[in-house]
């Protein structure tokens, strides 16, 4: 058993007059199966990076392009996000459908991670 | 509005030899173009448990095309430590993951159409939850 810890930091001077600056953490417990930080080239077509065999999990993602876009779906036609150029996204996930990327265009750089906990 | 989002995970017991240090930064922007985003909305809100909840707004409550409403999205579970206690999310009628006491999580959510909207259900009893949307144009109801 691991010890995962992810942390949120969202910061703003001027989103309003009272300044946002706050981070958020967690302690997880990843027992099962980890995918570690890859990255994968993607074209317009589905790409499953988050098969159905996983349980309970936590998922990573960012767009490492600097211009195009990639979709994120949460079995395949069902649109979830989408991560503009530099994004990324943090979330739990079941398992009990699969996560499916493809880009907007080109062949953009998705960088991701799951963790099974 | 420049509001930037950072995310670092972290482990020192995942990879033996190896550990993890994962450190990404965004700046959060309207969808496709580099002008940030123009309104916030946050709260906390205590929830029942079993009914489903739509967190943020559909898209025909937002201003602009598709293009202009790309939105963030920031939970927190607030509740006490309980694994008992979580809250399943997803988009429309497809749920996605289950928020359990104490975790967070961080999306770009792409409100393209009205049935693309964020729904949250309580589980194990009531729940509080943190949240912060950032987006472009919300459009208040009009008065009956």
């Amino acid at each position: 058993m691991a010890t995962l810890i992810p942390t949120l930091t969202l910061s703003s001077t001027d989103a309003t007059t009272d300044l946002l600056n706050f981070s958020i953490t967690d302690s997880l417990n990843i027992t099962q199966d980890v995918v570690g930080p890859s990255k994968i080239k993607l074209t317009t077509s589905d790409l499953e990076i988050g098969p159905t065999t996983y349980g309970k999990s936590y998922v990573y993602l960012k767009n490492t392009d600097d211009t195009i876009a990639i979709n994120i779906e949460i079995t395949d036609g069902n649109s979830a996000m989408q991560l503009a150029a530099g994004e990324f996204a943090f979330f739990p996930w079941t398992g009990a459908s699969g996560i499916v990327a493809f880009s907007a265009s080109g062949t953009p750089y998705l960088e991701y991670a799951i963790f099974e906990a | 509005m420049a509001t930037t989002a950072q995310i670092t995970i972290t482990s020192a017991d995942l990879m033996p030899g190896s550990a993890l240090n994962i450190t990404a930064n965004t700046t959060l922007t309207k969808a496709g173009v580099t002008a940030d985003l123009d309104q916030k909305e946050s709260g906390v809100i205590k929830l029942v448990t079993g009914t489903e909840y739509r967190l943020g707004p559909l898209a025909t409550e937002m201003a602009g095309d598709a293009h202009d409403i790309a939105s963030y999205l920031y939970v927190h579970n607030k509740t006490t430590e309980d694994a008992t206690y979580y809250v399943d999310w997803g988009i429309h009628e497809t749920m996605i993951g289950r928020l359990y006491a104490g975790d967070w999580m961080f999306i770009p959510w792409n409100a393209s159409d009205n049935d693309a909207e964020i729904e949250i259900e309580p589980q194990g009893g009531t729940n509080i939850i943190e949240y912060c949307l950032f987006n472009s144009d919300v459009i208040l109801p009009t008065a009956g």
